[in-house]
Formats: structure tokens, C-alpha cells, sequence
């Protein structure tokens, strides 16, 4: 095969890995911080892909400006879900009960989420029609596809703001040792709850606008999510459970593999190749890519 | 500055703490002594709201603080610095000292704060960036402390912080107590194994088993205790 043709498709699964990556650190930070299974993350995804359809089709907004514009509301909407729902079932008590009581509740949100919007809103596929979802950008006998490079680009940069965030400012620092010693952080007048709440609108909002990005270049239909939420958790559970840097760089393996499985297997075991390389992975290195018994974010 | 009267803690029906009242006042250095398991670290946890009470009460300057969670406790100036340490692991050394700024009072201090932190533990400031969890023992017990005293606290809960350090390590650890001691006006609260160096750097003490408060006086008076030289000064 020509150096070229596998030049592509690294560039290409890169592209896609980037929109992964974002999806990915949203449950990595909920994981991380609360040590919530989130199992509705990509349900609240397909609502971001949604949100992003409604504003441009009944607004003209363009789906790229539509992601970014689905990051307040679903801030909120997050924040409200972890208010009512997700305090019954974080905090004090036995952590196995309480494990249970959280793989019920993100599950069932998942279901509901799922099937109301399925009443709502039909299962009929739909999509948003832009020029560059049609159009690539060649770079010598490299063709990249716009959609795909705009999402890629707006995802890393949303990442590397989530990022700053983090690691230089004091809430973020603080949400990072609510998420290491929740005990310790009480004790210096950092409230692990509203720490929890933080996180859980921060990974809601991640994973809406990315489901906007991915919007621009994928159908969406209230079932969406099925095929994204076990790509979240392989992106996770490579990166080193709860690692944000982790997930990210989980998120663009994927892509990665997705996109050089097609070079040995049809389309539709694409995801087979990411379930060998997350065997092996996990066979090699169990403590994920980039997991440590100490990392760095 | 501190009175707590009649309380008790239970975990799971296991009485940790029964009825068990003491007082702090301004300015005071007190410590608690006693065996493994009297409950002396529940006592402190439950100061710093790490547990919740089953009879009893707290106040801090006439503040009944009992039903406050952790952070509030932390925002009115106790500062706890745990059994275990307990730094943020993954968070570097100067960002485990930000954070025992946290609280508002506090953070508009926080160039002070780290001045004096890293004048009393100089090894800090050569670790500033690496991760608390690669530190050592003794390191992290120091990472402890400064990050108690970054919180510009009135009230400072010491719990066990020779837990698990080498004699050298530990003499140090209690060297900067005393050092804090007299370059800050901070009422120290200290919780400890050892019982010697404990009650020869307070001003006064208590002794607690099993879940009591059985002996309290000032150094004097619990040095020369026959009770006390019998049971942990070895005379």
C-alpha cells in the first residue's frame, strides 16, 4: 500500500479522534471527580446534536457556532441533574449501595433520555446540511474533509481551555482535589458537593458541544448514542481512569484505530479493531495509556 | 475559643466517643494524649465536621459550629490537618499550598502564607513542582502542616502528625510546631501518640481512653500525674 494512502487515514481517524477526545474528557471528569459511571453521557450528547439541528434549522445558526452555543444550557442542565438526582447517590453512605444506586440512576436517565426524545421527536434520521461537510481542504495529495477539520480544531481548543482551567485556576485546582482527597478538600473550605455539581455540568456541556460538532458531519437520530457512549468509556478506561489528559489522547487512539482498521476489515467492524487495540491495551498496560498510581491532571 | 460539652460519636453502633467535653481557650496550646483507638482522632474529625455527632455540642467563639459541614468549619478559620496527611496526590506542592488557602481570608494572604511556609519547610520550596504524591513520608507530613498554615487559621487541629516518620523526621515535625507556635498567634489543638513531646510542648492537656476524657490539667500537673508517668512515660 502507498505511504500516501496511510498518510490519510491517519490524518482522517485523527480528525474524527479529535471530537472522540472531547466526548471523552466530559466522563473522565465526572468519573474522575465523583467517581460516577455517567451511562447517560452520550444521551446527553444526542440532546447537544439535537440543540445544534434545532438552532440551524430554525435559526440559521451555523452547527459550529450551535456546539458552542449548546455549552451554557446544558451547563445548567447539568447542574439541576446533579442537584436533584445525582446528590441522592454521591456522598456518605455504604459505596457499595451507593454504586448501585448510580449505575440505576445514570442507566434509567439513559433509557428515559432515549425513548422521550424517540416519542418527541420521531427515530427519522436527520441531519444539517452545510458547504463543508461536502469540501476538503487538500494539503499536497492529503485531503481533509472541512467539517471534520473545524470540528477537530474547535474540540482541541475547548479541551485546551478546559485544561487552563484546571490547572491554573483556584476552582479548578480545587476540583481536582475534591477529586483526590474529597475528605481533605472539605477541611480547606472547598465544598465537595458544589465540586461535584461543577464537574457534572462541565462534563454535560463538554459532551453536548461535542455532540454538536459531531452534528456537522453525522446523522442524528435518538439512538445516537449507543454507538458513541462504549467508544467514551474504551477513550476513558485507555487514558487511565478519571486522567482528563488521559481521555483526550484516548479519544484520538480511537480515531485513530477506527480509521486504520478499514485498512484490514470492512466498515462495519470498524469498532472490532478499537475492541482489539482496548484488549491489548488493557492486557499490556492495565493501568491505561496514560494512568499512574500519581498523575499529573 | 473552643468548648465542646457532652459529646459522642458512633460509627455503625460502636461508641468512639462518649460524652467527652473539653475547652480551648484564645491563644492556648492544648494536646490530647492517649492510647490507640481512645478516639482522639475522631474527637479532631469531629471538630473539623469529618464526622457527624451523636449527642453533644461544639462552639467555636460562641458559634455553635456541630451541624456546620467541613468547609463551612474551614471558612470560619479551623484548620484540620489530618490523621494521614491526606495532600492531594496528584495536585503539585505549590498547588497543595494554594489550596489550604482556599478560603477567601485566606487566599488575599497567600504570597504570606507561602513565605512562611517555605521559610519553616525550605524543602518545599525545592519541590514546589513536583506531585505531592512522589513526596516522602516526612515531606508529606510538612506538606501537611504548611498547607494547614496557608489557611491563616485562628484554630489549628494537629492530628498525629508523627504518624508513621522516623525520630529524626519526627523531631523536626514537632521543632516546626513550636516554631509556629511562637512566631503566629494560632490557638494549636494536638492530637498525639506520643505522649512525652506532646505534653512538654502544650500548655495544657488531656488525657482520653476509650471514648473518655479521664485526666485534664496543665503540663505541670499531667507530667507529674502518677497515672500518667505509669501508663506512658514508662516510670
Amino acid at each position: 500500500m502507498p505511504l500516501g494512502d496511510l498518510v490519510q487515514y491517519v490524518v482522517t481517524g485523527l480528525l474524527v479522534g479529535g471530537v472522540y477526545a472531547l466526548m471523552s474528557i466530559g466522563l473522565a471528569l465526572i468519573f474522575g471527580v465523583m467517581k460516577v459511571v455517567n451511562f447517560a453521557q452520550g444521551d446527553f450528547m444526542m440532546l447537544g446534536m439535537y440543540l445544534t439541528y434545532f438552532l440551524a434549522v430554525g435559526y440559521g445558526v451555523d452547527p459550529l457556532l450551535g456546539a458552542l452555543l449548546t455549552i451554557p444550557p446544558f451547563f445548567v442542565l447539568g447542574l439541576l441533574v446533579h442537584r436533584t438526582l445525582l446528590v441522592r447517590v454521591t456522598g456518605g453512605g455504604n459505596p457499595q449501595r451507593l454504586m448501585d444506586a448510580q449505575l440505576i440512576l445514570t442507566l434509567g436517565l439513559s433509557l428515559i433520555i432515549t425513548n422521550a426524545t424517540t416519542m418527541i421527536l420521531t427515530p427519522m434520521p436527520r441531519g444539517i446540511q452545510t458547504a463543508y461537510a461536502t469540501q476538503a481542504f487538500a494539503v499536497g495529495p492529503i485531503l481533509m474533509n472541512q467539517a471534520r477539520s473545524y470540528a477537530f480544531l474547535m474540540a482541541l481548543v475547548l479541551a485546551g481551555l478546559v485544561y487552563v482551567f484546571l490547572t491554573r485556576t483556584d476552582v479548578g485546582k480545587a476540583l481536582r482535589a475534591a477529586a483526590d482527597e474529597p475528605e481533605a478538600a472539605g477541611y480547606q473550605g472547598i465544598d465537595v458537593r458544589a465540586m461535584h455539581g461543577l464537574a457534572f455540568g462541565v462534563g454535560i456541556a463538554l459532551v453536548a458541544a461535542a455532540g454538536g460538532l459531531l452534528a456537522t458531519y453525522h446523522p442524528i437520530e435518538p439512538t445516537v448514542a449507543v454507538n458513541f457512549i462504549v467508544l467514551m468509556f474504551v477513550a476513558v478506561v485507555l487514558g487511565g481512569l478519571g486522567s482528563i489528559p488521559g481521555a483526550f489522547a484516548g479519544g484520538l487512539v480511537i480515531g485513530l484505530v477506527q480509521s486504520l482498521t478499514l485498512l484490514v476489515l470492512p466498515f462495519q467492524l470498524q469498532n472490532a479493531g478499537v475492541f482489539i487495540a482496548f484488549l491489548l491495551v488493557l492486557y499490556l498496560r492495565p493501568q491505561g495509556l496514560f494512568g499512574q498510581r500519581l498523575r499529573a491532571v | 475559643m473552643l468548648k465542646v460539652s457532652g459529646l459522642s460519636v458512633a460509627y455503625g453502633g460502636l461508641q468512639a466517643l462518649a460524652g467527652v467535653s473539653l475547652e480551648v481557650a484564645e491563644g492556648e496550646f492544648v494536646a490530647i494524649v492517649g492510647p490507640n483507638g481512645a478516639g482522639k482522632s475522631t474527637l479532631m474529625k469531629a471538630v473539623a465536621g469529618g464526622v457527624s455527632l451523636a449527642a453533644g455540642s461544639i462552639e467555636y467563639r460562641g458559634q455553635d459550629i456541630g451541624g456546620l459541614p467541613s468547609h463551612a468549619r474551614a471558612r470560619l478559620g479551623i484548620a484540620h490537618v489530618p490523621e494521614g496527611r491526606k495532600v492531594f496526590p496528584s495536585l503539585t506542592v505549590l498547588e497543595n499550598l494554594e489550596m489550604g488557602s482556599y478560603r477567601p481570608a485566606a487566599r488575599r494572604r497567600r504570597a504570606d502564607g507561602l513565605d512562611t511556609v517555605f521559610g519553616l519547610f525550605p524543602v518545599l520550596r525545592e519541590r514546589r513542582d513536583q506531585l505531592a504524591g512522589s513526596l516522602s513520608g516526612g515531606e508529606q507530613q510538612m506538606l501537611a502542616l504548611g498547607r494547614g498554615l496557608m489557611a491563616q487559621p485562628d484554630l489549628l487541629l494537629l492530628d498525629e502528625p508523627s504518624q508513621g516518620l522516623g525520630p529524626r523526621i519526627v523531631e523536626g515535625i514537632f521543632e516546626a510546631i513550636a516554631a509556629i507556635r511562637k512566631s503566629h498567634r494560632v490557638t494549636i489543638l494536638l492530637v498525639e501518640q506520643r505522649v512525652v513531646e506532646a505534653l512538654e510542648l502544650c500548655d495544657r492537656g488531656y488525657v482520653l481512653e476509650t471514648g473518655r476524657v479521664v485526666l485534664g490539667g496543665d503540663r505541670e500537673t499531667l507530667l507529674a500525674d502518677p497515672r500518667v508517668q505509669h501508663a506512658y512515660l514508662g516510670t
